[in-house]
């Protein structure tokens, strides 16, 4: 995001506008307000006498509430300081907002206050790619309202915008004569509501696209009632208190409703273009989050359930039993120009779901969803055996049946170059990627504890148990890259390694699949020179012909990824290096103020002493903000073990005293504590 | 009769889908004149549905025989009982959780797969008064695009480096 635009959001429904408040649009320039990924303003500006303001300072409330304190007249002249202008806007079905203008004279002052709207009702694809609309648009005055509307056959959505008090409406705007009193004010509240706007039921106003508008109180006790929710943490290292409640915000501000689980939120997947459920980034994320909160999981757990796919869609690359992978509500969409409907094109999400559910009951002791979850997890698991398969050798394999607008590489490293060869180049397709064999384990081995457990299926149980032994066998032995040392980060369409050196490896750790006799080659790799940065494990390898420090996937260094290769290094006993990860990412989130990017460069640290940035459009990002969370996890070495809750902390020693207090689960609630003993510069700092 | 037309790319050939109702078969010789009517019967036919089991839920379809709705007297029912994977349909215009109403070349196109529900529902379509969910598990057992297969042709190393840049 570019400075000086503000950004305020609730659900999906947010608002980019520069530093006074106004929004101005261009076909292509990310601003306006957002709802449902459509855009219901492209135009918000406000003038006074017919000249445009400058902004004296803007604060962020909360991250649905933002106040700008204002000037008339542009530039560094100001025409009249004897006047201010505060415009204070909330996030609702549309937005709110409270416009309030203070004569600071002893004279009273007439005014002309304007303000102007229009919208493009761009489809979030079409701002991105740039694309003309099909549909015809027409502004209406209706009542006290201004509607803006735009039709493409039945597809009708609407803007309405209505003041408290008296105005002059026209079809560009609203305009206010006013007389503010000798150091009085005058205030004009705003209603901005976007609206699926059905033609036949228009006379009785705008129909939000929730149906219904949320009360603002209710969000600020939310936000307020989320944060008393979750445990403490109390540190000796001061950084982590702030780095932990910046996670808890940003997570609040993450959270999305579905239209079928209203009252409940599951975290999306960044703020703001991906405000919507992603399978992968939605079930990670709940991971992450699960020492600290479950009803992040409990609630994607259900709707990627209602979701999941159950026919053969080669457009939406669908099938039976498989979990989606971003859902979208805009034109395109609508239209069938795009697959979102949902789109399934992952290979990961559905090996992950079963993954989720398992852990989801190993903290909470909750076996009623995952007995109401049965069909679900077992669809899920077929499709591993019925569907992934796509080189009928065993591996799960991916390849896009939708060539024009379904997704290259359905893992997580979804760019068009992440995955290469040692030379750099590129392998065919499908492409058996490592880490999915990793998921399709743990997947299976999880599964078959809850067989055995909840569902009371033994045979079930034995025949899952048996299937990930021999992809276990069969995995160390065809990804193993013997003269490296390392797995091959995928077999290509003839099963031949792809043999750079990659994090991938550290995912491997996570899921279990790694013989214990290979786990510390593996190790040396993660914690090695090529890979280690000091902030933490790059994505690709240093020596590799597409390796480049700032490059998307092959290169920069993830936090999230990190986060997870943690929790692989604990998972076999590699504790100090865990609190090395820890120590470089937790370290990297107090440069940036708490609040993680989704990468940063891979530079060695010793040369570039502060992580350097990637741009990317979305902040804060849902897996790095859970990345601190599963971090915590880690360092402390938390693992449920049937109704208690394990603690074997490996910190690092600047770190000092740790206390976790409140942590929920199965045991009610337990405090966690621990003392940094590690001594992590050696390695992060070399 | 209809407006629309199917998604450019999709044959209209008939296909097998794997799902547990296969009313997308009504094609090639045996194909009827009314695939509502199939699609319904074929849903009821087996009585149980593994894809609803753990699911309860009430949908009625209310279906002018237009496209331009304003006869609103004149419509057609479908009622759907979901009850733990079991199926009973009616054509009682019964009370129901979701209330769907769709012009009846709309249900066509979606009941043969030619028209996926939730975009329906984004369009404008499809509207539904009372439980979004019911609709979300009810859609589970439309049929998938006749013409998908599932299938896809490997792409070669060399394929792939071709339409990229070198390095």
């Amino acid at each position: 995001m570019s400075d000086g635009l503000v950004q305020i959001l609730e659900g999906n429904t947010f608002v980019v506008s520069d530093d006074k408040g106004d929004i101005e649009a261009s076909r292509t320039d990310p601003t306006g307000l957002f709802s449902f990924d459509t855009r219901f303003l492209s135009r918000w500006v406000l003038t006074v006498n017919g000249q445009r303001l400058t902004a004296l300072s803007t604060d962020d409330l909360q991250y649905f509430q933002t106040r700008f304190f204002l000037v008339p007249g542009s530039g560094t002249v100001y025409v009249d300081a004897k006047l201010s202008v505060i415009r204070q806007r909330e996030v609702a079905d549309g937005f709110h907002e409270e416009v309030r203008v203070l004569n600071h004279d002893n004279v009273p002052v007439d005014l002309d206050i304007r303000i102007e709207a229009a919208s493009d009702f761009a489809d979030l694809f079409e701002v991105k790619d740039a694309l003309k609309k099909k549909g015809e648009y027409g502004n209406v005055v209706a009542g006290d309202s201004l509607v803006l509307r735009y039709q493409r056959e039945t597809y009708v959505r609407e803007t309405w915008i209505s003041a408290s008090t008296s105005a002059t409406i026209d079809d560009h705007g609203l305009s206010f004569s006013i007389t503010v009193p000798p150091h009085g004010e005058w205030k004009t509240d705003l209603q901005v509501v976007a609206s699926q706007g059905e033609p036949d039921r228009q006379a009785d106003g705008p129909i939000g696209i929730r149906g219904q508008r949320r009360v603002r109180e209710d969000m600020s006790r939310g936000l307020e009632k989320w944060l008393q929710r979750a445990p403490t943490v109390d540190c000796d290292w001061r950084p982590l208190e702030h780095i932990y409640k910046r996670c808890m915000t940003d997570l609040a501000a993450l959270r999305f409703s579905t239209l079928t689980l209203p009252g409940r939120a599951l975290p999306a997947a960044g703020l703001p273009w991906f405000m919507t459920i992603f399978g992968r980034d939605s079930i990670l994320t709940s991971l992450q989050a699960l020492p600290f909160t479950s009803e992040l999981a409990s609630t994607t757990l259900l709707a990627l359930a209602e979701r999941q796919g159950t026919r053969i869609d080669d457009f939406r690359d669908e099938d039976p039993g498989r979990i989606l992978h971003e859902m979208r509500y805009g034109e395109m969409t609508a239209f069938e120009e795009r697959p979102h409907s949902p789109y399934y094109g992952n290979a990961d999400a559905t090996m992950l779901y079963v993954i989720l559910l398992d852990e989801y009951e190993r903290w909470t002791g909750d076996s009623k969803l995952v007995r109401e979850l049965e069909h679900t997890a077992r669809a899920a698991l077929n499709w591993i055996s019925d569907y992934a398969d796509l080189q009928g050798n065993g591996y799960v394999s991916y390849q896009r049946r939708n060539p024009k607008t379904g997704l290259e590489n359905q893992c997580w490293k979804d760019s068009w170059d992440s995955i290469s060869y040692r030379n750099g180049d590129l392998p065919g397709f499908p492409r058996a990627t490592c880490e999915l064999q990793g998921y399709a384990y743990d997947a299976k081995m999880r599964g078959a504890r809850l067989a055995r457990l909840v569902w009371k299926d033994p045979a079930y149980a034995d025949h899952l148990e048996k299937e990930a032994a021999d992809l276990k066998r069969r995995f160390n032995r065809d990804f193993w890259v013997k003269d490296g040392e390392y797995f091959a980060v995928a077999l290509d369409g003839d099963g031949r390694q792809v043999d750079s050196l990659t994090s991938n490896i550290g995912h491997l750790l996570w899921s279990g699949i790694v013989d214990t006799s290979k786990a510390k080659a593996v190790v040396k790799h993660l914690m090695g020179p090529r890979l280690f940065s000091g902030w933490g494990v790059r994505t690709m390898a240093e020596g590799e012909a597409r390796y480049n420090p700032i490059g998307y996937h092959v290169g920069t260094v993830w936090p999230f990824d990190n986060s997870f290769i943690a929790w692989g290094l604990r998972r076999y006993g590699f504790k100090a290096e865990a609190a090395c990860i820890v120590a470089g990412i937790l370290e990297a989130a107090e440069v940036f103020d708490g609040r993680l990017p989704e990468a940063f460069g891979g530079y060695e640290r010793s040369s570039t002493m502060y992580p350097v940035q990637y741009p990317t459009a979305c902040s804060p990002q849902a897996w790095s903000t859970g990345a601190p969370l599963l971090l915590l996890r880690a360092g402390l070495g938390l693992e449920p073990n049937g109704d208690n809750l394990v603690v074997d902390p490996a910190l690092p020693s600047w770190i000092g005293n740790l206390e976790l207090l409140d942590l929920p689960g199965r045991w009610k609630r337990i405090d966690a504590f621990g003392r940094g003993r590690i001594d992590t510069d050696r390695v992060t700092r070399r | 009769m209809c407006k629309l037309r199917p998604r450019p790319g999709l044959a209209l050939a008939g296909t097998e889908h794997i799902l547990a109702v296969r009313t997308a078969k009504t094609s090639s010789a045996t194909a009827t004149a009314d695939p509502i009517n199939d699609f319904f019967a074929g849903l009821a036919a087996p009585g149980h549905l593994a894809t609803f089991e753990h699911e309860v839920g009430t949908v009625r379809f209310d279906v002018p025989d237009a496209i331009a709705a304003a006869d609103v007297t004149d419509l057609e029912h479908w009622h759907v009982t979901i009850d733990d994977g079991d199926v009973t349909v009616s054509r009682e215009p019964m009370p129901a959780e979701a209330v769907v109403r769709v012009a009846r070349p709309y249900l066509e196109l979606m009941v043969t797969g030619r028209l996926n529900a939730m975009a329906a529902m984004l369009r404008g379509l499809l509207t539904v008064d009372g439980s979004v969910a019911a609709l979300m598990v009810f859609q589970r057992c439309l049929p998938g695009p006749p013409g998908s297969t599932g299938k896809v042709a490997p792409i070669s190393s060399q394929a792939v480096m071709a339409q990229r840049r070198p390095m």
